[in-house]
C-alpha cells in the first residue's frame, strides 16, 4: 500500500512539474528569464478561486463536461507505475480502458465546444475530433508492441516482467517511447500539432475548445492536461527505463526532464505545421507505429527461432 | 400444433383490425408482450436446460423439420423481446401525429406487420433450419417492407422499399440455394446437417453461399446498400427495430454455421480469416460513411454496419483464435462479439428513438437544420446523450465491456505470438473504428442539439410524450447495467459462447472475472469521481460572482447562428481520406474567394456510397433491358394472350411426355 501511495504521489509531482520544465526550457533557450517553476499552478489556484461566466447558448452539458473531462484523466492515471513501482489500480486490459478514458475525456471537451454555438470552437471540436480518431490506431499499436514483448495486457504487468529482455529490443523500445512521446505532443496539443501559444483563435486546435470556460472550469481542464501529460509521458519513460535502469528514481526524472525538455526545444526551434500538414503528420505516426510493430515481431520471432 | 399456432395468429389480426384506431397500438403491444413474455420464458428454460425441442412437423420439401430453443437462440430470443416491446410502446407516442391522415385499416396493417414481423424473428432463431427457416425468414422480410412502405405516398419511400425488397431477395435466393445444396449432400436440411456437410469435404462453397445469404441480412460489405436507403424512409420505431434486431439474424446465421464447424482447424481457420477480413472492411466502410453523413437516420444507419463490421471482428478473431489453438482468444472473441450484438441492439434502438423524436417535432432528419435542441426536448438530449456515450464505446457503459473483450482477444493472440498479424490488423481497424466514431458521433450529437438553432422550426420543437421517453428508457437500463456490472452480465453471454465454440468456459471466467471485477469498481469510482467534483464545484460557485453572456466570438460583435459549424463542416478533415470511397452530388455552389460581398447562395452536398452506384447501375441498366423484352409481348390483343396460354400448355405436356417434368 505504501508503494502504492509512493507512485501516485509521485506521479503527482510529475504532472506537476512538466509543464514547468517546458516553461524553462523555452526561456532558457529564448534567452529570457522566463516565469517561475511552478507559476502555471500558481495561475491555476488564482482561477479555483474566480467566478465564471457561462454563455446562455449552452446547457447543462457545458457544466458537466469539465468534471467529466477531470474525472477521466484521474482515473486513467491511477493506472501508470512508475518503473518499479506499483499503480493504485490494475487489471488485464487496463491499457485499453485507459485508451478509451482518454476518448471519454474528449468526447467531454469536443461537445462542450459544440455547445458554445462559436464556429471558432466548432472548429477546434472539429479537428480534436480528426486527430483524435487518427492518433488512436497509433496509441493501440504502440500498447500492443508492449504486450508483444512482455505477454501482458495491462500497465503493471507489462512494465514489471520487461526488465528480463534481451538486448536486441532495446531500440525498438526506445522507437515506441518516440511514438508515445510524439502522442503526447498530439495529446496536448503542443508543437508541432498544435500551438498553445498561437494569436489567432482560427490556427488554434485544443486552446480554441475551452475559449468560453472560465474559473473553475478552466482550472479543472488545466489540471486534467497536466495529468493526461503525466500519463502519457511515465509511459514513454516506463519503455526508456527498462533499457537502461528500471528504477523509481531514473524513472520519474526522466519523465518529467525528458518530455518537458523535448516539448521545450521543439516548440523554440520549430514552428508550428499548416494545418493541412497535420492530417500527414499523424498518419506518419501510425504508419511508425505499424512499423516499430512490425520490427520487434520480427526480433521476437528471431529470438525464438 | 400448426393449427393451433395459425389460429392464435387469425385471432390476434381479427383483434388488431376490430379496436378502435387509438387502442391498437394497446392490442399490438399486448400480443407482443406476450410473445415476449414467452420468448424470455422460453430463453430462461433453455439457459437451464440446455437445446429443448419444441414440437417438430413435415414439410413438403425438406422433409421433418422441429422448433428447438439452444443457448444461442435463447440469447436472441431476449434481445428481440426486449427491442420489441420498446418499439410496440414507442410507437403509441410516434404514430399519434399520423391519426387521421391515414385510415384506421392502414394503422391495422401496420401494427399486423410488426406483430408478424416479431413473431418470425423469433421462429426465425427458433427454426431449426430448411423450410421452417425459409418461411420464416421470407415473412420476417414481407412483414418488415409493409412497415418500410407505411408512408407509401412519399415516392423515396416506395423506391427504398423496393430497393429492400430486391436486395432482400437476391440475399434469400443465396440461402436457397445454401439450403438446397445441403439437402442434396446430406438429405437433412437443418443446421446440425452443416456440420456434417462441413466433413463430407469441400465445404467452402456451401458457407460462401450462405454467408452471402446471411450477410445481405446484416448488411455486410457491398451489400450493405440497403440499410442507408431503408432507415431514412422507414418510420423511426421500424428502423430501430430493424436496425436494432432485425439485421442481427444476420449474425444468427453466421454464428450457427460457425458452430457447425467441429475441430476442422484448416476450415475453422479460412472462415475465420473470411469473416475477420470482412469485418474489417465493413467496419471501416460503414464508419468512414457514417461520419461523413448530413442526415440523422443515414448516419444511425451507416453506424450499424460499422456495428456488425465490429460484431464480425470478434467472430473472427474467435475462429482464427480457435483453429490456432487458444480458447482464450476464442472465448474473449466470441463473448465480445455476442455481447456486442446485445449492446448495438440497445444503444441502436435508443438512437432511433431519439431520432423519431427529433423528427416528430422538426419533420426533417437534415442535420443542418438543426442545433440546439436540447434546449427545448431536455430528456430526449439526455437519454440520446447517454446513448452516444455507449456507442462510442466510453466507459463506464456496455459498448465498452464488449469491445474490450474483442480487444483483449487480440490482445492475447500478440502476447502469446498466436496469430500476431491478423490481432494487429484487427486492432488496427478495431481502434481507427473506434476513433471514427467518436468524430461521428460527437457530430450528431453537436450539431443536432447543441449550439444556437439554425433554422426556425428548432423553436417550434418541445419535448415529447412520456411513452416515447419510456420507451428509451428501457434499453438504457440494460444499458447501465451491462456497463456496470459486467461481471454478472457476461455469464449468461459466456454461457452462450461456449455452446458455441464447443470449448470450455471456465478458463476464461477465471481469467476475465477480476478484470470484470475491478472494472465495475473503477467504473463505480470514475463516476463517484465525476458526481463529487461537480458537487464541489457547484458549492464553491455559490459564493462566487456567476454571470451569463454570449457566447465569446473572438472580438466579432455580428454573430449570427448560420456561422457555427455545420455538420458538413465538422467531417470536411475526413473528407480527404473517404474520397476514393464516394461519389459527391452537389447542388449549387460555394462562395468564392474572390466575393468580398457574397450573395444569397444555396449549397446542397451528398455524400454518395460509390458501391451503391457500382452496383445500381449495371442491375437498372439490366432491368431496363429485359423490360423492354418483355413488353413486347405485351400487345394488348385477347388473340395472342391465348396463343401464349397455348403454347405455355404445349410445352407443359411436351416436358411431361418427355418426363422431364
Amino acid at each position: 500500500m505504501a508503494i502504492k501511495l509512493l507512485n501516485t504521489l509521485i506521479m503527482i509531482a510529475v504532472a506537476l512539474s512538466i509543464t514547468g520544465v517546458i516553461n524553462r526550457t523555452r526561456a532558457m533557450l529564448a534567452g529570457r528569464k522566463g516565469i517561475r517553476f511552478f507559476q502555471h499552478v500558481m495561475n491555476v489556484r488564482l482561477q479555483l478561486r474566480k467566478g465564471s461566466v457561462y454563455s446562455t447558448t449552452t446547457t447543462l452539458l457545458f457544466r458537466i463536461a469539465p468534471c467529466v473531462y477531470l474525472g477521466a484523466a484521474m482515473i486513467a492515471f491511477l493506472f501508470i507505475p512508475v518503473a518499479n513501482l506499483e499503480p493504485i489500480c490494475s487489471f488485464h486490459g487496463d491499457i485499453v480502458f485507459v485508451a478509451y478514458l482518454l476518448a471519454l475525456s474528449r468526447v467531454a471537451l469536443i461537445l462542450a465546444a459544440m455547445d458554445t454555438g462559436s464556429s471558432f470552437e466548432g472548429m477546434g471540436a472539429a479537428r480534436e475530433a480528426l486527430y483524435g480518431a487518427l492518433v488512436e490506431p497509433a496509441l493501440m499499436m504502440a500498447m500492443a508492441t508492449l504486450a508483444l514483448f512482455c505477454g501482458y495486457s495491462s500497465f503493471a504487468d507489462i512494465f514489471s516482467m520487461a526488465q528480463e529482455l534481451d538486448t536486441n529490443l532495446t531500440i525498438v523500445l526506445l522507437l515506441v517511447a518516440y511514438v508515445f512521446v510524439i502522442i503526447m505532443f498530439i495529446e496536448a496539443g503542443r508543437v508541432p500539432v498544435d500551438d498553445p501559444k498561437t494569436h489567432l483563435e482560427l490556427t488554434m486546435i485544443h486552446e480554441v475548445m475551452c475559449l468560453d470556460f472560465s474559473g473553475i472550469d478552466l482550472a479543472m481542464i488545466h489540471i486534467a492536461g497536466w495529468l493526461k501529460n503525466a500519463t502519457l509521458a511515465m509511459i514513454a519513460a516506463n519503455a526508456v527505463a527498462v533499457v537502461f535502469c528500471f528504477k523509481w528514481w531514473f524513472a520519474a526524472p526522466l519523465a518529467v526532464l525528458g518530455t518537458g525538455i523535448a516539448i521545450g526545444v521543439v516548440e523554440s526551434l520549430r514552428a508550428r505545421n499548416k494545418l493541412s500538414r497535420n492530417i500527414t503528420y499523424i498518419l506518419t505516426i501510425v504508419a511508425m507505429s505499424a512499423l516499430v510493430l512490425l520490427i520487434g515481431f520480427l526480433l521476437i520471432q528471431n529470438i525464438e527461432i | 400444433m400448426l393449427f393451433y399456432v395459425l389460429l392464435a395468429a387469425v385471432v390476434a389480426i381479427v383483434a388488431i383490425f376490430l379496436t378502435p384506431e387509438r387502442k391498437k397500438v394497446w392490442t399490438a403491444t399486448a400480443i407482443t408482450s406476450l410473445l415476449a413474455v414467452g420468448a424470455i420464458a422460453l430463453a430462461v428454460y433453455a439457459f437451464a436446460v440446455g437445446e429443448v425441442k419444441l414440437f417438430s412437423f413435415r414439410t413438403a420439401i425438406f422433409g421433418y423439420e422441429y422448433f428447438a430453443v439452444d443457448r444461442l437462440s435463447a440469447l436472441f430470443l431476449v434481445i428481440i423481446a426486449i427491442a420489441s416491446v420498446a418499439t410496440l410502446i414507442y410507437s403509441r407516442g410516434y404514430l399519434a401525429g399520423y391519426f387521421g391522415r391515414y385510415s384506421s385499416a392502414h394503422f391495422s396493417l401496420h401494427y399486423t406487420a410488426l406483430v408478424t414481423m416479431v413473431a418470425s424473428m423469433m421462429c426465425v432463431v427458433l427454426a431449426s433450419g430448411g423450410f421452417s427457416f425459409l418461411f420464416s425468414w421470407e415473412l420476417m422480410t414481407i412483414a418488415s417492407f409493409i412497415l418500410i412502405l407505411f408512408e407509401a405516398n412519399r415516392q423515396e419511400t416506395r423506391r427504398a422499399a423496393l430497393n429492400y425488397l430486391v436486395m432482400m431477395h437476391i440475399g434469400f435466393m443465396f440461402l436457397v440455394a445454401g439450403f438446397v445444396m445441403l439437402f442434396n449432400a446430406t438429405h437433412s436440411s437443418s443446421f446440425d446437417a452443416i456440420e456434417y456437410y462441413f466433413k463430407l469435404g469441400n465445404p467452402l462453397p456451401l458457407f460462401v453461399v450462405l454467408f452471402i445469404g446471411f450477410g445481405m441480412k446484416a448488411g455486410l460489405f457491398p451489400m450493405h446498400i440497403w440499410l442507408p436507403e431503408a432507415h431514412p424512409a422507414a418510420p423511426s420505431h421500424i428502423s430501430a427495430i430493424m436496425s436494432g434486431v432485425m439485421i442481427k439474424t444476420g449474425i444468427y446465421g453466421i454464428v450457427r454455421i460457425m458452430q457447425a464447424i467441429d475441430n476442422d482447424t484448416e476450415l475453422l481457420y479460412t472462415i475465420g480469416l473470411i469473416v475477420l477480413l470482412s469485418g474489417i472492411v465493413t467496419g471501416l466502410w460503414g464508419v468512414i460513411f457514417a461520419a461523413m453523413q448530413n442526415d440523422v437516420k443515414r448516419l444511425l444507419a451507416y453506424s450499424s454496419i460499422e456495428n456488425i463490421g465490429v460484431i464480425l471482428i470478434g467472430l473472427g478473431i474467435a475462429a482464427v483464435g480457435h483453429a490456432g489453438g487458444s480458447d482464450l482468444i476464442g472465448m474473449c472473441g466470441m463473448c465480445g462479439a455476442l455481447l456486442h450484438t446485445v449492446n448495438h441492439s440497445l444503444f441502436k434502438t435508443m438512437l432511433f428513438f431519439g431520432a423519431g423524436n427529433i423528427y416528430s417535432k422538426m419533420h426533417t432528419t437534415t442535420m443542418n437544420r438543426m442545433g440546439g435542441i436540447a434546449k427545448h426536448m431536455p430528456l430526449t438530449a439526455a437519454l440520446m446523450a447517454f446513448a452516444v456515450a455507449a456507442i462510442c464505446a466510453l466507459p463506464p457503459l456496455n459498448g465498452f465491456v464488449s469491445e474490450l473483450f474483442i480487444y483483449i482477444g487480440m490482445f492475447n493472440g500478440i502476447s502469446d505470438g498466436h496469430e500476431v498479424l491478423y490481432s494487429v490488423a484487427g486492432i488496427i481497424a478495431l481502434s481507427l473504428i473506434g476513433g471514427i466514431v467518436v468524430l461521428a458521433f460527437t457530430k450528431l450529437y453537436g450539431v443536432v442539439f447543441l449550439g444556437s438553432p439554425r433554422s426556425h422550426e428548432v423553436a417550434e420543437t418541445q419535448e415529447v410524450d412520456g411513452c416515447r421517453i419510456g420507451a428509451m428508457a428501457i434499453p438504457a437500463v440494460f444499458i447501465l447495467f451491462i456497463g456496470l456490472f459486467p461481471q454478472y452480465a457476461i455469464l449468461p453471454i459466456a454461457r452462450v459462447a461456449e455452446a458455441v465454440t464447443a470449448s470450455d468456459n471456465t478458463m476464461v471466467i477465471d481469467h476475465m472475472m477480476p478484470t470484470l471485477q475491478t472494472m465495475s469498481l473503477v467504473s463505480w469510482v470514475l463516476i463517484a469521481v465525476i458526481v463529487a467534483l461537480f458537487l464541489l464545484k457547484r458549492r464553491a460557485q455559490r459564493s462566487r460572482t456567476i454571470t451569463e453572456g454570449p457566447t465569446w466570438g473572438c472580438g466579432f460583435t455580428t454573430l449570427n447562428t448560420k456561422m457555427q459549424y455545420t455538420g458538413e463542416s465538422f467531417s470536411e478533415g475526413l473528407e480527404n481520406i473517404g474520397k476514393p470511397f464516394m461519389k459527391d452530388t452537389v447542388d449549387g455552389r460555394t462562395i468564392d474567394k474572390n466575393e468580398i460581398f457574397p450573395t444569397r447562395h444555396s449549397y446542397d452536398i451528398r455524400h454518395k456510397d460509390k458501391v451503391d452506384s457500382l452496383l445500381g447501375r449495371w442491375w437498372m441498366a439490366l432491368m431496363h433491358r429485359l423490360n423492354e423484352y418483355i413488353m413486347r409481348l405485351r400487345t394488348g390483343r385477347v388473340n395472342s394472350y391465348i396463343t401464349f396460354a397455348l403454347v405455355f400448355l404445349v410445352a407443359v405436356l411436351v416436358l411431361t411426355l418427355l418426363g422431364i417434368m
